[in-house]
Parts: structure tokens; C-alpha cells; sequence
């Protein structure tokens, strides 16, 4: 069933519309990216999904339900998890307690020691780091931390906004591998980013431009197509 | 110098305990609780109403207080702050002085103006030592304030419901997207800021008389502490209140308690100044 399905969304702020009635599905399995530059409506179009706006008009499912009218915390609860621009981790948290107060029991079969233990699989250095307080560790830590607080949702469905800003070449490839992995593990991606190389693990993607559509389609017809190649891989 | 000093720190520990409501209420949902006064002040009087119509003892009747103020403070959430979550505006702060006032009233109405306070026997009792006396009513209420404190304290850092205030405080809307319900944190987070004004006004009635104006003589105490202690640090409150203890006593034992707030008032306009973060102030999200 399809995980997402995103239905002539349109998000307005005032009189500005951001995002004109764009629509994707997002199936199990996916890694599923929006590619766009600045100011495109990526963001509005993640914080329309997990509920922190109310859209102007359009439909949100997710495997039949309904996301529209939902608090976020209702959306963290059908497995929806969204990883916010600029990783909003807790900063006077630990970094174990920021895994802690994500962890939802409903959604998961392990126990919290048992769920944290996979975070901190997926991500050894947060390990090191677990008394750590969150404002101290460094801009990949704390990444991690993002996405592994996330991960304590148990989530069906893990949506990323623009995970490699501020991050080295180097760590956004080892955190695209880690995303990758994640998948394999279950969950599906939803994807946010004006990084272009993130095409190479995208199964589909979509490209906005000022909250239009420009393209959509699988991994092929993204890799292919000139405008991504113009605009992002500079051939 | 000496007896000041210690006095102010046992009266400070009271101060400090409800200071902590207020900072609580501010930390977690920025509502600067201009009625937090008024909260004592009605835990000040549901202690009292015990023991003058039973006869229990003020620190007996902690749990009345608690539960009473706790109770009330979650109705004033969902009757008034609930609106103003987020949002230190004018127009908060003047929804927070009309519940002040109209609780004012109510206690006026209820109690009559005049003041009442309490005569227990050991209360009015002195413990010598050397050249000092502490009375043994502050040295209760100090030991039942530090009790308290460490008792948030311990909820903050170690319960699943502490750590998603800590969450909310520091950063509400990443606190929605991991699923924490701020509706249900935020009425308990004021229940419990309440609860603990409660507490303190059991505990200051017993050597404090308690008239329906005196929440207006507590009110700039928990805001003086809480800016002392750092904006939204929870902690810090407490020693911010007990540093007030120590400045009030000092001032009264040097110069002239009728103007014992006065260099009370200074601090808080240095620290505004120079310190707007508090001395233990701490980073915020943002
Ligand atoms: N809270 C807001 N109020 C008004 N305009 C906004 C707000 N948030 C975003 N916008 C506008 O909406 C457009 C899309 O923004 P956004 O969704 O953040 O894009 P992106 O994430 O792709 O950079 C931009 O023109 C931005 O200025
Ligand atoms: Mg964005």
C-alpha cells in the first residue's frame, strides 16, 4: 500500500503561494527525493505532511489514513518521522535523552534499551557521545543525533530535510550510506535535498523550482535529464 | 552579618521553591505567570483554612496545598495561558494580571482583607547557637523546600515525563515532531509549576501571615530569581531565590527592613544590564 500519496498540494503563506499543487507517492522501500534549490517549498512541503501547516488545499494519505487535520505528534504516531532543516536536536539534552523522549513504545516492538542499542549500531560515534550534552558534539554529530532520535520512532516512513547542509563531502557520503542502510532495514526515504549527489541512491525524485514541478521520475530520467544535469552536477 | 546571612538562606530556600514554579511555566511554555504570587498565596491560605478549621498543623497540610493549587493551575491553563503558549506578549501578561487580580478578590471575599497567621508552638520557637538564632518554623520550611527542589530536580533528569518538559522547553515544535503530545506536557508542566507555589505557601504560612495582598510582595521575588538563575533555567531558580533571601536579610539587618526589596529591584535592573541570560544562563534553541 502506498506509504505516501501526496495529492495537489498547494501550501500558501499570506498572499505567497510556495508550493503549487504538487503531487508524489512514496511506496514502500523507496528512497524518494525533492530535489530543488533554495526557496523551492521543499521544507513547506515536508512541514505540510507532518502537520506543522495546514495546507491550502490537496490531500495527505498515508496507507489510507488521512494526514490532514493531525498534530505532528499524531503524524510521529502513524510513523511518519520528520528530521527537521538544521537538526533541531534538543540542545540541553543528552544525547541518549534526546534518543529517549523519541522513543514511542506503541510503534515498537523492542524495548527502549534494545532500540537504542540499533541507533547506536547505525551510529557508533553517538555511543561514545550518550552523556554527552547535544549543543557540545560537532555539526555530524549532531546530524546523527537527528536522525537517530528519528529512528526511535520506529518509523514506516523517515523524511529528511537537506541532511548534508553543513557537512563535509566526506560525512554526507557516509551519511548517505547510512541512509541507504536504514532502508535496507525497513524504512522508507523521503529525501529533501539541493545536493544533487543524493540522486545516486534515489529509486524516484521529484525537482521543484518556485513550487512548481519541473520533473519527475525514477532514478534514470533524473540522472539524465539536463536541467538536473545543468543545474546541479555542472557538466 | 552572620545571622543574616543564615536566616536569609532559610528564608531563601522558600523563595527559591516557588521560584521554580514560576521558572518552570516560563522555561517550558514562555508564559511569564504573573499571577504566580497569587498561587502561593491561595496554597498560603488552603494551609491555613486546615489548621483554622481543624487545627492542622500548616506542614501537615503540604498535600492540601499541593493538590489544591495543582488542581486550580491546570483550570487556569485551559481557561486562560493555554492561548498565550509560546508567546511572552503584552497581551499575556495582562491576561496573567487579571487572573492576579480576580484571585485577589476572590480570597478578599472568602478570608476578608485583614491578615491571618498561624500560632503553632514550636513554630514560634528559636534554636540557639553561639550568638545566632534560627527558628526552628524556617529551618522546616527550608529543609522541606530543599527537599522539593531536589525532588524536581530528580523528575527532570531521570522520569520520562521530566525529560519531555526538558524537551518542550527547549525546543517545542522539534518536540511535536517526535511525537510528544504538548498539549498533555504543557497543562502538566503549569499543574506541577502551581503544585509547587502550593507547597510553598503551606510552608511560609507557618511563620508568614497570610493576607489576600501578599502574592503582590512574592510576585518580584520569582521573577528577581528567575532572571538571577537564568531565563528557563529550572535550577537555577532556586539558587536565584535564595540569593533574594540572602539580599532581603542583609538589607535589613544593615540599613532598614521597610526597604529591604529596594537593592532587590537594583540587582534585577544590573542583571538585565549586564547578565540578560542570568549567571547560570544556558543556550537556547535558537
Ligand atoms: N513562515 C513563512 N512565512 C512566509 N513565507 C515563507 C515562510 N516559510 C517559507 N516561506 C517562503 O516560501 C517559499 C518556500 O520556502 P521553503 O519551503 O522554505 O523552501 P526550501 O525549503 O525549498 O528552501 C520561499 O519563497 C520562502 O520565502
Ligand atoms: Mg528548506
Amino acid at each position: 500500500m502506498t506509504l505516501l500519496a501526496v495529492e495537489s498540494l498547494r501550501v500558501a503563506y499570506g498572499d505567497l503561494t510556495a508550493v503549487h499543487d504538487i503531487s508524489f507517492s512514496v511506496e514502500p522501500g523507496e528512497i524518494f527525493v525533492l530535489l530543488g534549490a533554495n526557496g523551492a517549498g521543499k521544507t513547506s512541503v515536508l512541514r505540510a505532511i507532518s502537520g506543522l501547516l495546514k495546507p491550502t488545499r490537496g490531500t495527505l494519505n498515508s496507507e489510507g489514513v488521512s494526514l490532514l487535520g493531525l498534530r505532528p505528534d499524531q503524524v510521529a504516531h502513524l510513523g511518519i518521522a520528520h528530521v527537521p532543516e538544521g537538526r533541531r536536536i534538543f540542545p540541553n539534552l543528552t544525547a541518549e535523552e534526546n534518543l529517549d523522549v523519541s522513543f514511542i513504545r506503541q510503534r515498537s516492538k523492542e524495548t527502549l534499551a534494545q532500540l537504542r542499542d540499533r541507533v547506536y549500531g547505525i551510529f557508533p560515534r553517538l555511543a561514545s557521545r550518550r552523556r554527552q550534552t547535544a549543543n557540545t558534539m560537532s555539526g555530524g554529530e549532531q546530524q546523527m543525533l537527528a536522525i537517530g532520535r528519528a529512528l526511535m520512532n520506529t518509523p514506516k516512513l523517515l523524511m529528511l530535510d537537506e541532511p548534508s547542509l553543513g557537512l563535509s563531502p566526506l560525512m554526507t557520503e557516509l551519511m548517505f550510506e547510512q541512509l541507504a542502510r536504514i532502508r535496507d532495514q525497513g524504512a522508507s526515504i523521503l529525501l529533501v535535498e539541493q545536493n544533487a549527489s543524493c540522486i545516486d541512491m534515489a529509486t524516484r525524485g521529484l525537482l521543484l523550482a518556485n513550487g512548481h514541478t519541473m520533473l519527475s521520475g525514477d532514478h534514470a530520467k533524473l540522472r539524465d535529464s539536463d536541467f538536473v544535469r545543468r543545474a546541479y552536477l555542472g557538466v | 552579618m552572620l545571622q543574616a546571612l543564615l536566616s536569609g538562606i532559610l528564608v531563601g530556600g522558600v523563595y527559591g521553591l516557588f521560584s521554580m514554579g514560576f521558572s518552570i511555566a516560563f522555561g517550558v511554555m514562555r508564559i511569564v505567570n504573573f499571577a504566580h504570587g497569587e498561587l502561593v498565596m491561595i496554597g498560603m491560605f488552603a494551609a491555613f483554612f486546615a489548621y483554622s478549621a481543624a487545627g492542622v498543623d500548616p506542614l501537615v497540610a503540604i498535600p492540601l496545598a499541593f493538590v489544591v493549587v495543582a488542581a486550580l493551575s491546570a483550570v487556569l491553563y485551559l481557561l486562560v495561558y493555554r492561548r498565550f503558549v509560546g508567546r511572552a506578549t503584552l497581551q499575556q501578561l495582562l491576561a496573567a494580571i487579571a487572573v492576579a487580580l480576580i484571585l485577589q478578590t476572590s480570597a478578599t471575599l472568602i478570608f476578608g482583607p485583614s491578615a491571618h497567621a498561624v500560632r503553632s508552638n514550636w513554630g514560634s520557637q528559636y534554636l540557639l547557637i553561639g550568638p545566632i538564632f534560627l527558628s526552628y518554623a524556617q529551618l522546616a520550611a527550608f529543609a522541606i523546600s530543599v527537599a522539593c527542589v531536589l525532588t524536581v530536580e530528580a523528575v527532570l533528569r531521570k522520569t520520562s515525563w521530566g525529560k519531555a518538559i526538558r524537551a518542550v522547553a527547549d525546543d517545542p515544535e522539534a518536540a511535536q515532531l517526535v511525537g510528544l503530545n504538548s498539549q498533555v506536557i504543557n497543562i502538566t508542566a503549569f499543574a506541577c509549576s502551581g503544585a509547587l507555589a502550593g507547597i510553598a505557601g503551606a510552608v511560609l504560612v507557618s511563620y508568614y501571615p497570610v493576607s489576600p495582598h501578599v502574592g503582590f510582595l512574592l510576585m518580584p521575588i520569582a521573577l528577581i530569581a528567575t532572571v538571577l538563575g537564568g531565563l528557563g533555567s529550572i535550577g537555577g531558580a532556586f539558587v536565584g531565590g535564595i540569593i533574594c533571601g540572602v539580599i532581603q536579610q542583609m538589607t535589613s539587618v544593615l540599613w532598614t527592613s521597610a526597604l529591604q526589596d529596594v537593592p532587590l529591584y537594583g540587582v534585577l535592573l544590573l542583571l538585565l544590564a549586564f547578565r540578560p541570560y542570568g549567571l547560570f544562563g544556558r543556550v537556547s534553541a535558537h
